[in-house]
């Protein structure tokens, strides 16, 4: 299905211009398809990791600018400048990302905001350089000098001329074939598994190693990259560039083309271009406006009635956009000269975009088409890898133990919020091959341990050893990649992921293909993906959900979800593995599974803590067990000689069973 | 020497300019983590309705200092109206569907809007706003410094003291203040964060409008005067802290006078540069801003 698609699109790229006779509306194609590389370069950075950039004119700007001081300072022409434009594209988009990123929050919105205004400023004052107000004129491209071969093949008639308008637009299709190519494969990869992951649960991602703000830096550099190149393309398909084609609106208009065409799709980008490419002809012509705002309200009214009539509940809700449709008609009617309120109109669409038609126009088929038959839907891509015991487990590498013989050792930990002390002064040591129970009441501070020892919390004081290195500053996915993986006590899975996905983002440092690779798919990345699918299914069926694989992790039973967060977490290949409460939940059979679970990964030689209420368990699994009460450790030892502890007693019961 | 004096001077009074503004973002982030990227619009229009209102009442033979009084409470009350009007419509909703991109795109949408009208109402020319003190520059040491500009610093100063007064002591502030530090314990304990919310869009494009016309008889006011002031508002919420008061007077002045040195002695071009860069100085050292306090996410 998806395939026949593509043939259809690539084959209507091709013929188009065959259609179309006016100079005018080729031109308009041309600018419709550089428009659609920069706005399916936005889809990576807005779509999949859920970022705002509204400086993405200023980065087509420096792409188009770039190509056009290459010619006019250096005389340097369209083909050096496609590697130009893209790389100091990208390098403007890295020097905004690295600082914008480390930060959650709108500060990508609110720094790539500036930076658009910023640009624009200075490319007009920055005369010596990019020719400021005056702008730079461009011709379109030359294709290299074949004239001895022009002879015997005339029909490449290529001898050192100037590309017409055509030849020109091929050379933009092919850019935007290789642009959709390229992110379908940077999607498709262990890359766009981590976009997707990071925006799920980041904090999970991080514990992955799959470090969230490094994998957003990929992706805004990546997709300024792409605006970048369109940058170029555009320069020399316009002929003239000046800073005023850059400004702030742009990006807006790069937005609403994503939002409106529909995120998160090839076809939703290059639809939203195409009307956004169209809007200013639209909003030239009073009485074509006038008909288009008919129809829509025409649309808006019979839509309305349908879902009326069909889903009565849902009445109230469509009251709003269907009456909004019907006020802009009439707006359209009143309205005198519409060149005037041009802005307005683009203000009033964003808005209505945003609230009644979040996922686009691709996103609004797509569930009209559900409705109708779910099948034709495809939501993720089927992976039915086949697995087996043999490859679940890879060999520990031998951990380098501290003088007493520990693998982690914990010492004086502190960890303070304001004047509370979760944790006071604990020392923690845990032996190699074994499973070490942490025990204590609610808001003992347990959990808290989890959180220091993976880095999402930073302790106050202390000093924790892992595997002979100090782990003092770093972060969760540096600590994730030392060997240390975790569970969560309330779960965090990828819920948007197929199952064997999630594994497969676990598997995410046993990739070392680079963007490059990826984008080119050679055969190191191939193999990396095939073994770590057949390792990804071996670890599900371990957990015993090889039959769900392609299943979304959100559709699974609580207790299944347990699992499969046990099953992505050994994917790291841990020495060290931090079970939180993995028995919470569970039914009676469930958890001896589980106990089993547990044994088998510590008898891989996977050092286990586990933090659990379900006693009995606790009791007959762990090695050793240590018990803390209000952030000091109050017991440690054979869960036998702690169980008879009446300190452990007294903290679990009250009252005073322990003499003063 | 003196020259560097008088840029510093007219740097302060740029600077608070920026901190009003940038204040504004600080309500509304305190209690939604959201704020409104049309602020700059908030303050433009703010202060043409200024412009419309004092020319209706020096018409009416009054004088130019009690027109401008009369016009205060005037143009506060048309900015509480238009920030809740701009919660209402661009805000709440992606606050209910917790979509970033919702309200970032909205309040740009209705920030365009307004300018839009705006051009359509009072044109695209700039406009001179009649002062309400004398226009002579008053001889204070070494250097010149207009009344107006004084009256820039004291204002915005007593702008945010009175807000910050509001929050601290009476009990609707209170309720700000709880919405702050945990919106959903607070609807727990029966307030309305919801209004908590619309309120604090309200204050903020009141304080937007407040520096309008407190910017507008040293500059001229027009439909574009508002998008560099509101962005570099952002860069003094950034470097300051999105959660620090004295924050963001420090980093206004820091700001104001930086632009006007580089101004003087590189180029009046480059005069905007300085607040890209320290605002990525300042994220990619010390991310929470100068004056902020890390948060530590709980999990």
């Amino acid at each position: 299905m998806k395939k026949l698609f593509a043939i259809l699109g690539l084959a209507l790229l091709v013929l188009l211009p065959f259609f179309i006779t006016s100079p005018y509306y080729l031109h308009l194609l041309i600018t419709i398809a550089i428009f659609s590389i920069v706005v399916l370069g936005l889809d990576i950075v807005f779509g999949y990791t859920g970022e705002v950039s509204i400086g993405h004119s200023a980065l087509f700007g420096i792409g188009a600018y770039t190509a056009g001081t290459l010619l006019f300072q250096f005389g340097i022409g369209f083909w050096p400048s496609l590697i130009a434009g893209p790389l100091v594209a990208a390098m403007f988009g890295a020097l905004l990302a690295l600082p914008a990123l480390q930060v959650t929050g709108p500060y990508l919105a609110m720094v790539t905001l500036a930076f658009g205004t910023i640009v624009q400023i200075l490319i007009n004052e920055m005369d010596w350089l990019t020719n400021g107000p005056l702008g730079i004129k461009l011709n379109t491209p030359n294709f290299f000098d074949w004239r001895d071969y022009s002879s015997f093949l005339p029909f490449f008639d290529m001898s050192a001329k100037r590309m017409k308008e055509m030849q020109y637009y091929y050379v933009v299709a092919f850019f935007l074939i290789a642009t959709i190519v390229v992110i379908n494969r940077i999607l498709a990869s262990h890359l766009g598994r981590a976009f997707e992951a990071l925006r799920d649960s980041p904090i999970a991602s991080d514990c992955m190693g799959v470090s969230v703000y490094k994998h957003k830096v990929i992706a805004f550099v990546t997709s300024a990259a792409f605006a970048g190149l369109a940058g170029v393309l555009f320069a020399y398909s316009e002929q003239y560039i000046a800073p005023n084609n850059f400004a702030f609106d742009l990006s807006i208009q790069f937005l609403l083309a994503v939002t409106m065409g529909g995120r998160k799709s090839r076809l939703g980008p290059i639809l939203g271009a195409a009307i956004v490419v169209f809007l200013p002809n639209l909003l030239a012509d009073i009485n074509l406006f006038r008909i288009i705002a008919a129809l829509i309200a025409a649309v808006a009214v019979v839509a309305g009635i349908f879902v009326a009539i069909k889903q009565p509940e849902n009445r109230r809700s469509i009251i709003v956009p269907v009456a909004l449709c019907l006020a802009f008609f009439v707006f359209s009617l009143f309205l005198q000269k519409i060149t005037d309120y041009k802005l307005t109109v683009f203000g009033l669409m964003i808005l209505f975009v945003v609230y009644y038609l979040p996922d686009g126009i691709v996103g609004f088929l797509k569930q009209i088409v559900t409705q109708i038959n779910p099948a034709l839907v495809k939501g993720h891509a089927v992976i039915d890898a086949k697995g087996d015991d043999a490859h679940a487990w890879t060999k520990v590498a031998p951990a380098t133990l501290t003088a007493d013989g520990s693998l982690l050792d914990g010492r004086g930990i502190l960890m303070q919020f304001g004047g509370l002390k979760a944790l006071d002064t604990v020392d923690l040591k845990i032996k190699p091959g074994t499973i070490h129970g942490l025990i204590g009441p609610n808001g003992s501070g347990k959990s808290t341990m989890m959180n220091v020892l993976t880095g999402i919390y930073v302790p106050t004081g202390g000093e924790v050893t892992f595997d002979g290195r100090a782990m003092a500053g770093l972060k969760s996915p540096e600590i994730a990649a030392r060997g240390i993986a975790r569970t969560f006590q309330n779960v965090q899975l990828f819920d948007e992921l197929t199952l064997i996905e999630n594994v497969l983002v676990g598997l995410h440092h046993t990739y070392h293909a680079t963007f490059f690779d990826v984008a080119a798919s050679l055969p190191r990345a191939r193999r990396e993906e095939q073994a770590a699918r057949i390792r990804a299914a071996s670890i599900l069926s371990f957990v015993g959900l090889d039959k769900l694989a392609n299943e979304e992790a959100r559709n699974l039973p609580y207790g299944k979800m347990r699992l499969l967060e046990i099953g992505r977490a050994l994917a790291l290949d841990p020495k060290l593995l931090l079970l939180d409460e993995p028995a919470a939940g569970l039914t009676a059979p469930d958890i001896k599974d589980l106990v089993g679970i547990i044994r088998k990964i510590r008898d891989h030689g996977i050092t286990v803590i586990l933090i659990e209420h379900h006693m009995d368990v606790v009791m007959s699994i762990c090695d050793t067990v240590t018990v803390l009460d209000f952030g000091h450790k109050i017991a440690e030892g054979k869960p036998a000689e702690v169980q008879a502890n009446p300190r452990v007693i007294e903290a679990y019961l009250g009252g005073s069973a322990v003499a003063a | 020497m003196d020259i560097l004096a008088q840029l510093v001077v007219s740097g302060i009074t740029v600077g608070m300019i920026y901190a009003v503004i940038a204040f504004g973002y600080q309500l509304t982030f305190a209690t939604s983590e959201t704020l409104n990227f049309g602020q700059g619009e908030a303050l433009m229009v703010g202060a043409l309705v200024g412009l419309t209102t004092i020319n209706f009442l020096i018409g009416l033979n009054l004088g130019t200092l009690s027109a401008y009084l009369l016009m205060l409470p005037v143009i506060m009350a048309f900015g509480l109206l238009q920030g809740s009007i701009v919660e209402f419509l661009g805000v709440r909703k992606a606050i209910a569907i917790k979509s970033e991109a919702g309200w970032i795109m909205a309040t740009i949408a209705i920030g365009i809007i307004i300018k839009n009208l705006a051009e359509n109402i009072w044109g695209r020319d700039a406009l001179k706003f009649p002062s309400p003190l004398a226009e002579a520059s008053l001889q204070i040491g070494p250097v010149r410094i207009q009344p107006m500009e004084i009256a820039i610093v004291v204002g915005a100063l007593l702008l945010m003291l009175a807000v910050e007064l509001f929050n601290r002591r009476s009990i609707y502030g209170k309720a700000v203040v709880a919405t702050a530090n945990d919106r959903d314990a607070a609807g727990l304990m029966g307030i309305n964060t919801k209004s908590v919310i619309t309120f604090s869009y309200a204050l903020s494009s009141m304080a937007a409008a407040f520096a309008g016309v407190l910017v507008a008889p040293i500059t001229l006011t027009g439909a574009s005067m508002g998008a560099v002031l509101g962005l570099k508002a952002f860069a003094v919420a950034i470097i300051g802290g999105l959660s620090s008061g004295i924050g963001l007077i420090v980093g206004g002045l820091i700001l104001g006078i930086t632009e006007n040195l580089t101004g003087y002695y590189i180029s009046s071009g480059y005069k905007d540069v300085p607040g890209l860069v320290l605002l990525l100085l300042v994220l990619s050292l010390k991310p929470s801003g100068l004056f902020g306090k890390a948060t530590i996410k709980k999990v």
